[in-house]
Order: C-alpha cells, then structure tokens, then sequence
C-alpha cells in the first residue's frame, strides 16, 4: 500500500545526564509512522516509551540521530516552531489528563483554539462539536474537579482533538481508569481515527489499549524489541 | 498580549482566596500611598495659597538691612522709596515693642500696615472702622496665647526714633483666624501712619508687598524677592517630607509586592505541571512567561479597581470635608491649617498607579523567567527543577 509517511525516525538515540554519568534511554531507533495508523508503543517501565512519544511531540529533542514530524526535523526547531507544530499538528493526551484546574471543561477544550487567534464564534462551534463527539457536552461549564476520572480523559480528549490535528500522542491514557472507562475512551479514539483519519501514537503497557492498535511496538531497555502489525491496513 | 490577560484573568478568579488577599494588601498600600501624597500636595497648596494671600502677595520688596530672621536687623533695617516707586507696592514697617499682658512681658513685631491695603487678607479694613488712639489686630494663636479679646486694651512699650522708650494702650479692634503662623503668634497689626508716627519714622518701611502688577526693576538698597523666594524655606520642608513620607510608603509597597513576588515563586514551582500543560498545547516558554507576568501585574490591576472602590468615596470626603488638626500643629512653625483639604489630582493617581503596576510588573517577572529555563518534559511530571 501506498500510504504517507508522517513521522519518520533514524538512528535515534536519547542520553540522561544522570548524576556525573549518562543514561541511555533510547538507543539507534528507526521507526516510521504513517498517517491514519492507530499505534502503540509498549514496554515495560524504563523501556524509553515515553521519552520516544516526548521527542516525537517536540516536547524534547534526540542526543543522536534525527526525528523527522510533519516534515519538520525536531531538533532543528526553534522554540517556537516547536510550540507552533504542537500548537497547530499534534494533540496530546496525558496519563493524568493535566486538565487546567481554573478553566470549566470549556475553556480547557478551547485553550489549544484560544492559541490559534480562531475567531470567537467558530471556536465555540468547534469546542461544542468536539464536546458532544467525546459526550460531555452537559458538562461544559463543569470544572475538572468536579469531574470522574473517565469524564476528564474524555475532556483531555476533546481538548487534543478540537484543533483537528494530523497527530494525537497518548501517553498512558487509561492507566488512571477503570476497565469500563478506558474501554470507552478508547473506543471514541478509535472512531475518531477511522472517521477524522488522525494518526494514534499510545505509550501503554495495558492489555486493554493493546486490544485496539493496529500496530505494537515493543520496546525494551530503549530499543525496538519488535514492531508488530495487527491490522494490515496500516501495515508500512 | 490579550490572550494573556484573559487567561491571567481567568487563573487569577480561579486561585480565590489567595488572589483576594494579595489584591487587599496592594490596594490598601495603593490607598495609604495616595492619601498621603494627597495630604502633602494639599498641605503644600493650602500653605502656599495662604501664604501669598496673608502675607507675601506677588512678593516683598524688602530693605536691604533688614532679615525677618534677626531680630537685631529690625532697628536699622528700613528705608523709604518715592511715591513713583511706590507704584503697586504698599509698605510695611517692622518694628520691635513689648505688650503687658496681665503684668508679664511679651516681646512682639510691631508691624504697622495701611489699613486701605486689600491685597492681604489681614482685616486692616478695621482700623479705619475704630475711632480708638491706636487700633490693633492679632491672630487667634496670640489673642489666645495672652488671654486677650477684642475690645481689650493692652498697654504696647516700643522706641522711639530717638531709642528712646515710649508706652501706650492699644486697643485690640479685631482678632483674625489665619493658618499663617508668621503673621499670627508674636505679631501685632497697626496702623502704618500710626507706627510712623509713633517712631517718626515717616513714610518708612522693612519691606513693600507687591501686586501681581508689579514690574521690579533695580532700586539700591532694596532686593525683590518674589513669592516664589520667599517660599523658599518652605518648598525645601515639604521637599524633606516628601523624602520622609517616601519612605513610609515605599515600604508598605515592598511589603504589597513582597507578597506578589512570594506568589509568583510558589505559582512558578507549585504549578510546573500547568507550565508544561501549557507548552504541550502549543505555547511557547516565553508566552508562559508573559502569562505568569501578566497575573503577577494584574494584582495590581485589580487592587487598583477595588483600590477605587474603597478609596474613592473616602478620598472624596477628605477631599471636601477636610481632616481638623489640633491648633498645636502649627507650633512646627509653618503654616499648617486647622482643617487641611487633601488634594488628590489626577497627576498624583496616576503616578502611583503607574509606579505600583510597574513595580509589581517588575516583581511578577522575576521569578516567572524560571520558566523558560525549565524543562517542559519535566514540568509536565511535575518534578522540581
């Protein structure tokens, strides 16, 4: 199949100073992800998992090698161009959902299209549609703490996916949840990549999200252990 | 800029309690700072308005050998000008005479004045209304000072122009209320023509007080001094004030901003998982930083708003009804009223607004530029950095 790459990973390595010596978190990855895949990367505590979905989100930058997004080479970025790719092509979703604790779940839905300079009134549109996808639309004004553990997900959710980015990284997403909620949860991911064709990287160790890849990766001691494809409708 | 002003505005309501006592402390030091400055620019008016109006007029032409300040120059410090010289001046003579108050001794400045003057405020206007040998005025402090009211004689011993002691009754026709000390306590207004001829000293005077009209020009053996040099003494008191009361509120506002700057290091460290909410959603480190600085600023913005609500209506009442001060207060030896109007310009206000948003600008940015030194990763797990 003839499918478009959109991230693309050489060599990749990832050092720590840690004390007066180093450690090695990531070491000579090669990977490539294309658009519309719905992947996971896997592995035990320490295995570099989320190290790898932190470069990969312009949130960190490799020791070694090169990590090309969007046709954008991370650790040539500025600052800025880093926080301009995040803002406008990569959605995230944190294990803890790191809601804005002051905003209702509006206004923490509308922050990423505040960034943007989207005009008011298709902000709201916006905001409201990605809030009835994810069904919290009665909870809008809601604030986070006033919200279960599956409805803040589902507001993180709506929050990464309301500026309609190519790419929404996922980092542990349903360890903080029980069976039924992260089942829902990632069923609306699941139907939000095969409806908006946004591309799922996961960082998980949990059997339930493994149900739903298309593509595992697993990884050990900061290596690509193996790269197995489930649905080979994304298969490289 | 304005996305940091909503979402300061925003994380600011939403911190609650620890906003509101923040924004309390810095509106009550907005409060103090502005009714002080406020008190001192009214002081500063009321004095200088008082001053020109009962004693200095547009200013003195004063004789060369004469200092209000020595009393030993009093004796030979005066002259006389012609009449062409006289144009928009009206004299005064200064001469030292002792009054017997219930048998004490009180040495006083014998000042003579021309009772059709109307330039001064002094109510001169009563000693043509007298038919008494020798009408006199005295301030509130020294009618009060000496237990003496209107209508009561006192006997006045002076010299004469041959050094020679004389002695009369004068009767006291009329007792003045001024904020002006130095025309006040130890003085006592007389008739000039009377004084002149009391001493012989005719057509004589220490100095002429000047109209607005008055065009000095070079006269030998006199120096002109206008309102604003013989203001001088008190320009450089309210100047000493200024720097003194500066100091109190500078440092109310250091403790205002010391809080702001305490909230700002705690912000910074207590919500390293926010900062790194913020820079994954596509902010960039110097954004958060505006942020933090704005919400630090905006303290200051809003202690101003309920600074308003607070101060305005009591700064309104000082303004029109005054603050009384015991009659003491004028023992400091300048003018200073019973009742004292403080003065609050807009100047003045925004000045201090200017001067406390900016400081607080200043102090919310400081520990904000941690920011962009931090690690998002890492901010992101909330690890200290």
């Amino acid at each position: 199949m003839n499918q478009e790459t959109i991230i693309k990973i050489n060599n990749l390595t990832k050092r720590f100073p840690v004390g007066e010596g180093e450690f090695t978190a990531l070491k000579n990855i090669n990977l490539e992800f294309f658009k519309g895949e719905f992947s996971g990367l896997v592995g035990p505590s320490g295995s570099g998992k989320t190290t790898l979905l932190n470069i990969i989100g312009s949130l960190d930058s490799p020791t070694e090698g090169e990590a090309i997004v969007l046709g954008k080479q991370i650790s040539k970025l500025s600052h800025k161009e880093s926080a301009l790719l995040r803002n406008k092509h990569i959605g995230f979703i944190f294990q803890v959902y790191n809601l804005l604790p002051v905003y209702t779940v509006f206004e923490n839905v509308e922050f990423a299209l505040l960034l943007q300079n989207i005009p008011s009134e298709k902000r709201k549109k916006m905001v409201n549609d990605a809030l009835e996808w994810v069904g919290l639309s009665s909870m809008a004004n809601k604030k986070p703490d006033k919200l279960s553990g599956g409805e803040g997900q589902r507001v993180a959710i709506a929050r990464a996916m309301v500026k309609n980015p190519e790419i929404i990284i996922a980092d542990e997403p349903s360890a903080n949840l029980d069976a039924a909620n992260a089942h829902a949860i990632l069923k609306t991911m699941k139907q939000m990549n095969k409806e908006l064709g946004t591309t799922f990287i996961f960082s998980t160790h949990d059997e339930k999200v493994m149900g739903y890849l298309d593509r595992i990766i697993h990884l050990r001691d900061g290596m690509v252990e193996e790269d197995e494809i489930i649905n080979v409708n994304h298969a490289p | 800029m304005k996305l940091a002003f909503q979402l300061a505005y925003k994380n600011l309501i939403g911190a609650g309690l620890r906003t509101w006592l923040n924004v309390g402390v810095l509106a009550l030091s907005f409060i103090i700072i502005i009714f002080f400055r406020g008190f001192l620019e009214g002081w500063n008016h009321q004095a200088i308005r008082d001053n020109i109006e009962w004693e200095l007029g547009a200013g003195h032409l004063v004789h060369n050998g004469y200092d209000p300040y020595d009393p030993f120059s009093i004796l030979d410090g005066h002259g006389r000008l012609t009449q062409e010289q006289q144009v928009d001046l009206f004299p005064v003579l200064v001469r030292q005479a002792s009054l017997y108050p219930e048998g004490r001794m009180l040495s006083v400045a014998l000042k003579g004045i021309d009772g059709q003057q109307n330039l001064l405020e002094l109510p001169t206007a009563s000693f043509t209304s007298s038919n008494t040998k020798i009408p006199a005025i005295i301030g509130k402090n020294m009618a009060t000072s000496i237990d003496i009211k209107e209508g009561d004689e006192i006997l006045l011993r002076w010299r004469d122009k041959g050094g020679t002691f004389d002695a009369a009754n004068v009767t006291i026709v009329k007792i003045f209320s001024t904020n002006v000390i130095t025309v006040d306590k130890g003085q006592v207004w007389i008739p000039i023509q009377k004084l002149w001829e009391m001493t012989g000293l005719e057509n004589h005077a220490s100095y002429y007080v000047a109209n607005e009209n008055y065009t000095p020009s070079s006269l030998e053996g006199w120096n002109y001094k206008t309102k604003d040099d013989l203001l001088s003494d008190f320009y450089k008191l309210m100047e000493m004030e200024k720097i003194s009361t500066s100091f109190m509120y500078l440092l109310l506002l250091a403790i205002a901003l010391l809080a702001i700057f305490d909230t700002q290091v705690l912000s910074v460290f207590r919500r390293q998982k926010e900062i790194g909410t913020y820079i994954a959603l596509g902010m960039t480190r110097s954004q958060v930083v505006g942020l933090f600085t704005v919400e630090g600023t905006m303290y200051s913005l809003f202690a101003m708003i309920v600074g308003c609500i607070f101060g305005l209506p009591l700064f309104w009442y000082l303004h029109t009804s005054g603050i009384s001060f015991p009659d003491f207060y004028q023992d400091m030896g300048v003018s200073f009223p019973t009742r004292l109007f403080p003065s609050f310009g807009i100047q003045l206000i925004l000045t201090t607004i200017l001067l406390v948003v900016v400081s607080a600008a200043v102090v919310s940015y400081l520990p904000a530029r941690k920011i962009a030194k931090m690690n998002p990763v890492l901010a992101l797990k909330g690890k200290m950095q």
